[in-house]
């Protein structure tokens, strides 16, 4: 090829490619939610001249042309590519993956975040639940099991539980690291998978000095598939999806669940969210700051408080075979202070304090 | 607004192209200083209006500097010009470093005025200043049109971090200029390699430096591996934003000189600062180390004067004295190499004069680096083991990994070789065919790519904008 030819190419190249998306991007609908990146995305702007003098409008414009790109979820998967692919980098903006499973780097470890869960939980204990049967349980997060035996960078879990040790004084710990493997949780995403499950509820319930468990209930299992968890949309690479299973029951079925901020009842499962912006809703319509749980079938009269993260509204429905009712708390979005106002204490025997690793090292949501 | 943003990539870009390359010649400056003039008002909209009374001083005073020929009156314009080019930038860039100098001595407490710096504020003031300067020196005619001389001002290729174009360079094209599929190609392809190297290159090697700057692991190599990225950080992210600011210029018909010609392989720091930040280093020659006397008046004087620019050089890249030590750094070194060394390098292998080089311009890129002086010294004491540290830590050797093929890339490519190697392809005809060929592609790609990482992330502060 001539130079002549080669710079006229180069000229059209490029032409195309600048005209090509700026028409595209302009002729485009805007889209509200991107469903691989689970968050809302960035909208036209509103034009105000304050706006306009002090920035804001055209930093928002910013914001609202990289979030509206055309084909943005491919140009993530070649950046991803590039990372992994070409410049071998260990992680891509800190995601990871080990044999098609996908984690996100949690390091280092934050000792004060611990200590700051450590003494919330104290808090809520001395506050509210020193006549009540009290325990607590960290759950791994992947890294756990995927990090140091790949080199990835891991916490100290040990320096962890020892902290938590040290500042819970009444509340007993439940060991739960050597019942879960890394088969227990979901390839594209945080959570655990419920299916998994029913030996680490019957160690919770027995941890708990529940003689009851979950392993003698029937339960069938229902499948909703494909499955892109979380981690999916944060790694950009094209990994199988995973089934999201739950067990249910005719008991499962007919417990009624309330919210007590909405005022309103509901389902265990609800199977309808799996196609919203997070599937995992499907199990207890997701986050919510207060909700119970009633098993109308239930053979005792106990009442569970579990504080929890995400990570607990899938083993709820397990622990209800040793619990009449839970009530489900999350301290991120529901404030300690407050919680007289909400609960009757006196309904409960036990209280079980259940989270993962990444929000006690996270642990200032807690309110 | 920056060219590593998709606003300008597909919004800006393919508008003033439009306007530029479809409206008449006697047009084109206008549609050259209005789109300057909304580059910067996007960026910094209330200093929009500094800018363009700044340029309009640095007009009027070439005027009166022409009316009054050699005349008492002409100095005294110069001097005007001197004064109201240099009073913005020292007062937006320079109080806050007076004020707390001051209340250091003094024991005073007088409140910082926390300014922001107007963007690009240390290059077009000098553009403006070499302008008044040659017009009176005779250099180069007055410029009558003010539409002209706010174009080169203003001009949104080399606006905001150079490199420093002198009035001379662009006199003529201001007035009359061409056009080719040629210059289009070059300027394309120079502006796509510049836009790479900023965003997939410096970006990640700040990412690297950022993640180390935040680490608390106390260990030797953490050190090393904030201080070798930072430095090819530094050579990316001011050479790529220069290499666009070439091709950008190339593209509109401008010629701009270049401004970093592989830092990294010099063998003598005299060498490094031939090939690093080039417009700038000439500037202060011309128009400070020159007129000073430069070496012709004694061993005192000279030294005197190397002082006096390096000083003023590291002053210019910021208002913090690590900065200012900086420029004297550089100043020791190159008085002792032109008082000696250069002459004892001449016979040490060519590998020690690299290492030598290297290793005192990583020196220098600590302190530029360092938030403070206590904070350069710390850490220089990390850096050689003073601080009774391990030597690697987890944390360290895994980012070490994760970015070994990057810094790999990053070191390579700062050195000339892949430019011989494409040299050395094109000497053979049917490799060249191939070349040609592939050429386009890969332009199209990395601008692609570059894409990609503008949508993926959001790390991309240009360094020098600080300037």
């Amino acid at each position: 090829m001539r130079d002549s030819i080669k710079n006229a190419v180069s000229a059209i190249l490029f032409t195309i490619i600048i005209f090509g998306f700026s028409v595209g991007n302009i002729i485009s609908p805007d889209i509200d939610i991107s469903l691989s990146e689970r968050r809302a995305l960035a909208q036209a702007p509103k034009f105000t001249i304050n706006a306009l003098l002090n920035g804001d409008f055209f930093n928002e414009l910013e914001e609202y042309t990289l979030d509206q790109f055309v084909l943005r979820d491919r140009f993530r998967d070649l950046k991803a590519f590039m990372a992994f692919g070409l410049l071998r980098q260990r992680d891509n903006n800190r995601i990871y993956i080990v044999n098609g499973n996908i984690s996100k780097l949690e390091y280092p470890l934050n000792e004060k975040s611990v200590l700051n869960a450590a003494d919330k939980i104290s808090g809520i204990y001395n506050k509210y639940l020193a006549n009540i049967n009290a325990g607590y349980a960290i759950i791994p997060d992947k890294n756990f099991f995927l990090a140091p035996d790949n080199g990835y960078l891991a916490i100290d879990y040990g320096k962890m539980s020892e902290i938590m040790d040290e500042n819970m004084a009444n509340v007993k710990y439940i060991d739960i690291f050597e019942s879960l493997s890394i088969d227990d949780y979901y390839r594209t995403d945080i959570h655990w998978s419920q299916d998994r499950l029913i030996g680490l509820a019957d160690k919770i319930l027995a941890g708990m000095g529940n003689s009851k468990k979950a392993s003698e209930i029937d339960y069938v299992q229902k499948a909703l598939y494909p499955f892109y968890g979380a981690y999916y949309g944060q790694a950009a690479v094209k990994i199988d999806p995973d089934t999201l299973i739950y067990l249910t029951n005719a008991a499962l079925e007919n417990a009624r669940v309330f919210d007590h901020y909405y005022k309103e009842y509901g389902s265990i499962y609800e199977p309808d969210l799996f196609y919203g912006i997070d599937p995992y809703d499907v199990f207890l319509s997701g986050q919510k700051p207060l909700v119970t749980v009633e098993n109308p079938e239930s053979t005792t009269n106990k009442g569970l408080l579990l504080f929890k993260d995400s990570f607990g509204n899938s083993i709820a429905p397990l622990l209800l075979a040793g619990y009449s009712k839970i009530t489900l708390v999350d301290l991120r979005l529901a404030s300690s202070d407050a919680l007289d106002e909400f609960i009757d204490f006196s309904e409960y025997q036990d209280a079980l304090f259940l989270y993962c690793t990444q929000t006690l090292n996270n642990s200032y949501s807690l309110r | 607004m920056v060219f590593s943003s998709i606003n300008f990539l597909y919004y800006f870009l393919p508008v003033v192209f439009l306007l530029y390359f479809t409206v008449p010649s006697r047009a084109k400056n206008l549609v050259l200083l209005v789109s300057s003039l909304f580059f910067y008002f996007y960026g910094e909209p209330v200093y929009l209006i500094l800018m363009i009374a700044v340029s309009f001083s640095g007009y009027l005073h070439g005027l009166w500097i022409n009316r009054a020929k050699d005349g008492r009156y002409a100095k005294l314009s110069l001097i005007s010009s001197l004064f109201f080019g240099l009073a913005p930038l020292l007062y937006f860039k320079y109080t806050d470093f007076l004020i707390k100098n001051i209340n250091f001595i003094f024991g005073l407490n007088i409140p910082a005025l926390n300014l922001d710096l107007p963007i690009g504020i240390s290059f077009y003031s000098f553009q403006i200043l070499s302008y008044t300067i040659d017009v009176y020196k005779g250099n180069a005619k007055v410029q009558k049109s003010f539409v002209n001389f706010a174009a080169y001002v203003s001009l949104f290729p080399q606006l905001i971090a150079g490199p420093i174009v002198r009035y001379t360079a662009v006199e003529s094209e201001l007035v009359c200029r061409t056009h080719s599929f040629r210059d289009f190609a070059y300027g394309i392809n120079r502006f796509i390699i510049g836009l790479s190297k900023k965003v997939i290159m410096a970006n990640s090697l700040g990412e690297l430096v950022d993640i180390m700057a935040r680490s608390n692991e106390k260990a030797v190599l953490l050190y090393w591996l904030k201080a070798i990225p930072f430095m090819l950080q530094v050579y990316y992210d001011f050479s790529g934003y220069s290499d666009m600011a070439i091709g950008l210029g190339r593209i509109f018909g401008f010629c701009f000189p270049e401004n970093f010609n592989y830092p990294f392989i010099s063998k003598s720091i005299t060498e490094f600062w031939r090939r690093w930040h080039i417009s700038l280093g000439t500037w202060f020659k011309d128009y400070v180390y020159i007129p000073l006397g430069g070496n012709r008046n004694g061993t005192g004087k000279w030294l005197r004067n190397i002082f006096l620019v390096w000083f003023l050089t590291g002053f210019w890249h910021g208002a913090e004295w690590n900065f200012i030590l900086w420029g004297l750094y550089f100043a020791i070194f190159l008085s002792v190499e032109k008082l000696f060394l250069l002459k004892v390098l001449d016979k040490t292998p060519a590998f020690l004069r690299h290492i030598y080089t290297l290793f005192f311009t990583l020196i220098s890129f600590v302190l530029f680096n360092g938030n403070g002086l206590s904070e350069c010294f710390h850490n220089f004491r990390g850096m050689f083991g003073f601080l009774d540290i391990s030597f690697a830590g987890a944390e360290t050797i895994y980012y070490l990994k994760s970015y070994s093929v990057t810094l790999l890339i990053a070191a390579i490519g700062s050195t000339p070789l892949p430019k011989t190697l494409v040299t050395k392809i094109k000497d053979n005809k049917t490799a060249s065919i191939v070349l040609n060929i592939f050429e386009p592609l890969v332009q199209a790609s990395l601008l692609l790519l570059v894409t990609a990482y503008l949508i993926d992330g959001s790390f991309n502060p240009f360094l020098y904008f600080r300037f």
